[in-house]
C-alpha cells in the first residue's frame, strides 16, 4: 500500500498540483490558478487531443478486426503450429519499440525503401511513400499494439465452449448469427480487456507519430513532452496531462466497471 | 440374428435411413458401416459402452460430423453432407450446452430467433413449450444458471422442441443426473414422446434406461450395430453373450459335449454353444435341469433378493427370488432348477 501510495499516487498528486501553478514557473508554493486549464481549452490543444483519441480509437477498431479471425483460427488449430505462431507474434514485444518503428520506416521509405524498392524491382511499379503521414503513424500503431489485442482476445475466444457453438449450429444459426449470438457475447470480456489495453496504450503513444508520422500530426503526448522539455512550461504540461488522465478515466472506468473479471478466470 | 418382432411403428414410413454410414478418424474406425431404417414416430435407443462409437454415430445423424462413407437420407432425400443448421433435426447434448449468457426464454426462443420469427410469436410459443416440459411460465425471464439440474434438462428439451424438429437426438442427457431424478425424467421423456409423436433417437450406455423408454433398441459395440430389436427381443433373445451380459446380471452356461459345463448336468439338444439364463429364471426347487448350489452372498433388492450361488466346481451363478428369502442364509446349500424354454441360446 505504501509502495502504491509513493510510486503511483504521488506523481499524480504532484502533477495535479503543478497544473494549478502560474505558467512557466517551477514553484510549488505559489497561488493556485486555473490559467493553464483555460489555456488548454483556448490555445489549440483540442486538436492534438482529438488526433490522439481518434488515433487510439481507429487503432483499437483495426486491431480488433484483425485479431478476431486470428484468435479464432489460432484457437481452432490449437497445438504445435499455433504455439509457434503465437510465439512469433509475441516475440517482437521484447524488442525496443523504437527499433521496430525505425525498421518500419526503412520498409516504408520512398524508392529505396523495402516496400517501394521490391515493388519497383519485381514489377517495375513506381509508388510514392506514405512515410511521414498520419496513415503511416496508424500503421505503426496497429503493428505495435496488435499483440495487446490478440492475446486477451485469444483468452476470450478460448472461453467459448465448443458445445455451445455446436448447439447454436444445430438450432439453425448461420455463420454470422453464430458470431453475433454466441461468439461475441462469450468472448466479450477478452475483447474488452484487449480494447482497453490497446486504447490506453495508444493514447500514451508518441513514437509512432514521431518516427513514422514525421509529426504530420501532433498528438497530445508530443504536445505534453514539448511543454515539459523545450518550452520549459511545466504547469502547462501538467495541466494537459491531467486533462488526458481525466478524459481517459471517463472512458475507461465505465467499461472497466462493467467487466466481470471472474468470467475470465472461471470456466 | 433372431426374427424381428413387429414394433409399434414398423408400419409407418421410414423417416431416417442410414446406408453404410461410417466415420473414421485417421486410422481409427469410430463408426463401421451402419445400415438402419428408422420409422416415423419411433423411440429408438442406441446403447453401447463408452468408446463404442454411439456418440459419433448420433453426431453424424445430426450433421455435426461428416461421414467418411455411406449415405443418410431423410424422407428419401439425401442429407449426407447437409450442414447441421440446415437439417430439420435438433439435439439435446450430454452437457445440455445451454446458453448461460441468455435467459431461459431466450434459450428456448433461440431457434425461432434464427429463423426470424417475430418476438411476440416467439414468446407465446416459448410459453407453450414451458408448459410442454412442465416448467412454470415464471421461468421465462430467469437465468439458466439459476436453474437446478432437472430444470436445466427441461429447458434444453424445450429449446430443442422450439425448432419444431422432425427428429430429436439425445446424447446421454441424463447421464449426469442422480438416480431418482433420472427415473422421473425417463418416464417424462417417454410421455413427451407419445404426446408429441416425434421421432426420438436416444443415446445411452445404460440398457436399463433404454428398456424403460424405447420402442426399439440398437446395441453398439466397437463402432458396429450388433443387434437391433424391441426391448423384449434384446432381453429374451440376445444375439450373443455381449448383448446378454449388457443388461445386468446374467448366467451364461457353456455347453460342452451335450452337458452344461459347471453344473455338470445334461443339456437339451443345444441350439447354441452357450445357454443364457436370466437370474429370475433360476429358481429354488427342481426344474428341467436341477443343480445343488451353495449361497455365497445374499443381496436384498427390496421386493426381491439376489442370491450369488456357487456350483460344486466353483462356477458362479446368480438367482433372483421374490421376498426376503430368509431360508437362504450364506453358507447353506439348496436345490435350484430352471426350465429349458427360458434359455436363450447364443453361439458367440
Amino acid at each position: 500500500m505504501i509502495f502504491m501510495a509513493l510510486c503511483f499516487a504521488m506523481p499524480i498528486v504532484i502533477v495535479t498540483w503543478f497544473s494549478l501553478m502560474v505558467p512557466r514557473t517551477f514553484d510549488l508554493n505559489a497561488d493556485v490558478t486555473l490559467t493553464n486549464y483555460y489555456a488548454a481549452v483556448t490555445e489549440g490543444y483540442a486538436r492534438p487531443l482529438m488526433w490522439s483519441f481518434l488515433g487510439a480509437l481507429i487503432t483499437t477498431v483495426i486491431t480488433a478486426v484483425l485479431a478476431w479471425p486470428s484468435a479464432i483460427i489460432l484457437h481452432r488449430h490449437a497445438g504445435h503450429w499455433a504455439t509457434v505462431v503465437s510465439a512469433l507474434i509475441a516475440l517482437p514485444i521484447f524488442i525496443s519499440e523504437s527499433v521496430r518503428l525505425f525498421g518500419m520506416s526503412v520498409f516504408m521509405m520512398p524508392r529505396g525503401g523495402i516496400l517501394a524498392g521490391s515493388l519497383n524491382a519485381a514489377f517495375g511499379l513506381q509508388i510514392g511513400s506514405i512515410l511521414n503521414t498520419w496513415s503511416a503513424a496508424l500503421v505503426g500503431m496497429v503493428y505495435i499494439h496488435l499483440p495487446f489485442m490478440l492475446f486477451p482476445l485469444l483468452l476470450g475466444v478460448s472461453l467459448i465452449p465448443a458445445d455451445r457453438l455446436e448447439a447454436a449450429r444445430d438450432l439453425g444459426a448461420s455463420r454470422w448469427q453464430l458470431f453475433r449470438e454466441i461468439e461475441l457475447p462469450l468472448a466479450a470480456p477478452g475483447l474488452m480487456i484487449g480494447a482497453l489495453l490497446t486504447f490506453v496504450l495508444c493514447l500514451g503513444a508518441n513514437a509512432e507519430a514521431a518516427i513514422l508520422g514525421g509529426r504530420a500530426v501532433t498528438v497530445i503526448t508530443a504536445a505534453i513532452e514539448q511543454r515539459f522539455s523545450y518550452a520549459q512550461d511545466w504547469p502547462m504540461g501538467a495541466a494537459l496531462t491531467v486533462v488526458v488522465i481525466v478524459v481517459t478515466a471517463a472512458i475507461v472506468l465505465p467499461v472497466l466497471s462493467r467487466l466481470d473479471l471472474n468470467k475470465l478466470t472461471r470456466r | 440374428m433372431t426374427a424381428q418382432d413387429a414394433t409399434p411403428h414398423s408400419n409407418r414410413p421410414v423417416i431416417l435411413s442410414l446406408a453404410g454410414l461410417a466415420k473414421s478418424f485417421g486410422q481409427k474406425h469410430a463408426v463401421r458401416p451402419v445400415s438402419l431404417d428408422i420409422p416415423e414416430g419411433e423411440f429408438l435407443t442406441i446403447v453401447g459402452p463408452s468408446g463404442s462409437g454411439k456418440s459419433t454415430l448420433v453426431r453424424l445423424l445430426a450433421g455435426l460430423e461428416t461421414p467418411s462413407a455411406g449415405t443418410l437420407s431423410l424422407r428419401g432425400q439425401d442429407i449426407t453432407i447437409l450442414a447441421a443448421n440446415r437439417r430439420p433435426t435438433a439435439m439435446v447434448f450430454q452437457s445440455l450446452a445451454l446458453f448461460d449468457h441468455r435467459s431461459v426464454g431466450q434459450n428456448i426462443e433461440f431457434a425461432m430467433k434464427m429463423k426470424g420469427v417475430a418476438p411476440t410469436e416467439r414468446r407465446s410459443r416459448a410459453m407453450e413449450l414451458l408448459r410442454l416440459v412442465r416448467l412454470p411460465e415464471s421461468y421465462y425471464g430467469r437465468s439458466v444458471t439459476e436453474c437446478s439440474g432437472g430444470e436445466r434438462q427441461r429447458v434444453a428439451l424445450a429449446r430443442a422442441f422450439a425448432s419444431d424438429p422432425e427428429i430429436l437426438f439425445f446424447d446421454e442427457p441424463l447421464s449426469a443426473i442422480d438416480y431418482r431424478l433420472r427415473k422421473t425424467l425417463e418416464v417424462e421423456l417417454k410421455d413427451l414422446h407419445s404426446r408429441t409423436g416425434r421421432t426420438f433417437v436416444y443415446i445411452t450406455h445404460s440398457l436399463e434406461e433404454a428398456m424403460v423408454m424405447s420402442d426399439r433398441i440398437a446395441i453398439m459395440k466397437d463402432g458396429a450395430l450388433i443387434q437391433v430389436g424391441t426391448p423384449s427381443e434384446i432381453y429374451r433373445r440376445p444375439s450373443n453373450r455381449f448383448v446378454a451380459g449388457f443388461m445386468g446380471e446374467v448366467n451364461i452356461l457353456p455347453v460342452e459335449n451335450g452337458r452344461f459345463a459347471g453344473i455338470d448336468q445334461p443339456a437339451p439338444e443345444a441350439a447354441g454353444s452357450f445357454a443364457v439364463l436370466r437370474p429370475e429364471d433360476l429358481q429354488p426347487g427342481p426344474g428341467q435341469t436341477t443343480a445343488k448350489l451353495s449361497v455365497k452372498q445374499r443381496l436384498m433388492l427390496g421386493s426381491r433378493t439376489q442370491l450369488h450361488l456357487q456350483a460344486e466346481d466353483g462356477t458362479a451363478l446368480v438367482s433372483e427370488i421374490g421376498g426376503q428369502a430368509e431360508a437362504f442364509a450364506v453358507g447353506t446349500s439348496h436345490t435350484f432348477g430352471f426350465a429349458h424354454d427360458r434359455i436363450a441360446w447364443v453361439d458367440v
